[in-house]
């Protein structure tokens, strides 16, 4: 475009009409005017941002990494055989093992304890990406407060294995969730399985 | 000398070398299951099959000696190679269980290593698991070894150390073809002394340790090389810990001392250290009890104790006794420290008969029945010098009233209990001695009448050098940290030193270990560094541990 073509501005009167109280006004609207939308709208009671947790809660995905659970073999004994793969990649050195020998399950070796410091815990779920037979998974649960930092943070066999928590969360992240799990239980759902497998009245 | 050409790197080696071990020494890797340098070739796994220019079909490295002009091509170069390896790795592999999340052999595994090398390895397996043939499993073998059928390749390694090292000929194979397995004669408890070594050489995971069993995961260790004190053998180990905690002792390979091997009460010694509890704090003895106090307090009262002794001016008035476990560098000190304050005082290194027993052998292999590391280095520093000396004669002066003070270094011994009576022995010359000082490293009945107590650092605690039944010196490496305020018998020594008005000897080891060079006239021309020199002669060759990392890189 040829410069004589530029349309020519009076620089007075723009700046005079920007001092116009009701110009500014009707700008600041402009500016405000999604969110008074929003406003409105949701004071009308229409798509609220905020819920009454922790009364409400919203649902995760499926893949949340959330507190682990230790699954349970069909006779409720302990998946895990302490190979300590999870401890070897854990970047956070959250997770403690102690083998055991079981001489009479074929198997030979179970953990005898286990423990994952929760409150070093990263989420990051090496972990469950590294147990071979999916004995360590994942649930959704994700308030885990305590007042009790050093007694109540560390999860040992017990907690990781049956807890209230589990069922009222449900299953979270593994790395083959395409698949059913094979041979590996949560609490409910074995107790559940074996039930039916026994039949109602014994 | 004949010349041979392994993936055309030229090499001249003695008549007689076997292709492996030309191999092993250009730093080629050639794999293998079966050959090991302290046993016999047997040829029997055909993982080492190697392209010889000019034979009709492969050969066996570890069976096929060197011929001059010889051109070789291992699997790293020959496609011919190649293809064979890992058909024998495939063939080793189809009835292996899939254990390894819990077998102790992985992360150490020939079997792990070589599968994940790209040159034998990484093939997708023919065999559905439901297939293999099964066999049996944890099986008892008595105190060391529990042995699993499936995992074993049929090397034959521990049937040959049985029958040609140790003697004990206890294990053979029985059965053919797929159903071979590894049997010791109706299943009895190995007797074997030496059982432990079965568990090292075997290359997989079919003969574990039942000491070592699902304590900790092998890449978890830390490594420290030493030398073992259980008796004066010397033979090399290296210290496996983990979080501050020994966790196996195994051999290094030392042709000159110990070979590959090592004896299981050498082996186990590492758990006298945690048998009594230790010393954690030193102790002043005040009104007959033992009150713990700090290191300025108990170098203070130990000092000024030995110093009266001094003053009073009694030839031979003064009882000084180091343990022949000891370090050569604390014992240096100690000499110097007794030398140098006192007026001829008994100077000694004998508790028993070290002396006389340091060269005897318990067995042919390796036990000697001096259970002390160092016997032969306290007498190249003159601690033996008169026929009868020792503990005993002390006790008897002391008993007469004609010792005034007492300076003892004493380590319990890590193999087999101490003889009551030395231990009674000791507790008397404390009680007939009006003033004592003890260096030692564990609690002890014998040691309540000692005036101060100063707790010392134990084996794998400290640095030195020990020196052998037969004059080699070694070093001793420190894996873990002395407990407590204990600290190194050559720091305590030092302070002493300072304290008696003597120059601050540098307790740092290779400035003692020059010193002990120029006092000792035996050691001429050693250096402290080139002590650990051996590295080579180490087995697996260095450098195995890369196979996986390797493997990863290639994808």
């Amino acid at each position: 475009m040829a410069r004589r073509d530029l349309p020519v501005v009076n620089v007075t009167a723009v700046a005079e009409d920007a001092e116009n109280p009701v110009t500014e006004a009707g700008g600041t609207l402009a500016g405000l005017e999604v969110t008074l939308r929003r406003m409105v709208r949701s004071l009308r009671g229409k798509d609220n941002v905020t819920i009454q947790y922790p009364e409400q809660r919203k649902p995760y995905s499926r893949r949340f990494r959330g507190v682990h659970v230790l699954t349970q073999r069909a006779d409720g004994s302990l998946k895990c055989v302490a190979c300590y793969l999870c401890e070897t990649a854990c970047p956070a050195e959250c997770i403690t093992i102690e083998a055991a020998e079981v001489p009479d399950n074929g198997i030979e070796k179970v953990a005898s304890r286990y423990e994952i410091d929760l409150s070093r815990c990263i989420f990051c779920g090496f972990c469950v990406d590294a147990c071979p037979e999916e004995a360590l998974i994942m649930s959704r649960e994700y308030d885990l407060t305590t007042d009790d930092r050093d007694g109540q943070m560390a999860y040992g066999i017990a907690r990781l294995t049956e807890r209230p928590e589990i069922d009222a969360y449900g299953a979270g992240y593994r790395p083959h969730m395409q698949y059913p799990l094979v041979e590996s239980y949560l609490p409910t759902q074995r107790r559940q399985e074996s039930a039916a497998e026994t039949g109602p009245g014994t | 000398m004949p010349l041979v050409t392994i993936d055309e790197q030229p090499l001249e080696v003695e008549p007689g070398t076997l292709i492996i071990q030309a191999a092993d020494r250009l730093g080629i890797e050639v794999p293998r299951f079966c050959y090991h340098p302290d046993l016999r070739p047997e040829g029997n796994c055909r993982m080492c099959l190697v392209e010889v220019k000019g034979y009709p079909r492969l050969a066996v490295a570890c069976a096929t000696p060197v011929v001059d002009g010889m051109i070789v091509s291992t699997p790293h170069t020959s496609a011919l190679a190649q293809g064979a390896v890992r058909g024998v790795l495939e063939f080793l592999l189809v009835n292996h269980p899939l254990d390894c999340p819990i077998c102790d052999q992985a992360g150490e595994c020939s079997l792990q290593d070589f599968y994940m090398h790209p040159h034998y390895g990484l093939h997708s397996s023919e065999v559905d698991p439901s297939e293999k043939v099964r066999k049996r499993k944890a099986i008892d073998l008595g105190p060391r070894v529990v042995l699993d059928s499936e995992r074993c390749v049929m090397c034959s390694r521990c049937v040959r150390f049985s029958a040609e090292v140790s003697g004990a000929s206890e294990l053979q194979f029985v059965q053919r073809g797929n159903h071979v397995e590894l049997k010791a004669f109706e299943d009895r408890a190995l007797a074997d002394p030496y059982a432990g070594n079965l568990v090292d050489i075997c290359p997989v995971g079919a003969l574990t340790s039942k000491d070592f069993r699902f304590k900790c995961r092998v890449w978890h260790l830390e490594h420290t090389d030493s030398i073992c004190a259980g008796c004066s053998t010397g033979c090399n180990l290296r210290i496996d810990h983990y979080r501050g905690e020994i966790q196996r002792l195994v051999p290094r390979r030392n042709p000159a001392v110990n070979r590959s091997w090592l004896c299981d009460e050498g082996r186990l010694s590492y758990r006298a250290l945690s048998a009594a509890p230790r010393l954690t704090q030193p102790r002043v003895r005040h009104d007959g009890t033992h009150d713990d106090v700090d290191w300025e307090e108990a170098l203070a009262a130990a000092d000024q104790g030995l110093h009266a002794a001094r003053t009073v001016g009694r030839p031979t008035a003064v009882a000084a006794l180091a343990s022949t476990s000891a370090t050569n560098e604390a014992l240096l000190l100690f000499k110097r420290y007794v030398a140098s304050t006192f007026v001829a005082p008994l100077l000694d290194c004998r508790f028993g008969q070290e002396d006389r027993w340091v060269e005897e052998r318990e067995d042919a292999l390796l036990r000697r029945r001096d259970k002390h590391p160092n016997t032969r280095g306290a007498m190249l520093l003159d601690l033996a010098e008169t026929p009868d000396g020792g503990l005993r004669q002390m006790l008897a002066r002391a008993r007469e009233g004609a010792i005034d003070a007492a300076l003892l270094l004493y380590y319990p011994p890590l193999v087999r209990q101490e003889d009551p009576a030395t231990l009674e022995a000791l507790a008397a010359l404390l009680h007939a001695v009006p003033f004592s000082v003890v260096l030692t490293t564990h609690e002890g009945a014998w040691c309540r009448g000692a005036s101060v107590v100063l707790p010392v650092a134990a084996w794998s605690e400290e640095v030195g050098t020990y020196t052998n039944y037969a004059g080699v010196v070694q070093r001793v490496g420190q894996a873990l940290a002395p407990p407590g305020a204990a600290r190194s018998a050559v720091q305590v020594l030092g302070d002493l030193l300072a304290r008696a008005g003597r120059a601050r000897a540098s307790t740092a080891p290779g400035a003692l270990f020059a010193e002990l060079v120029a006092t000792v006239p035996t050691y001429a021309g050693l250096a402290y560094e080139s002590l650990v020199s051996r590295a080579a002669d180490v087995y697996p060759p260095e450098g195995r541990m890369a196979y996986g990392q390797e493997g990863f890189a290639g994808h």
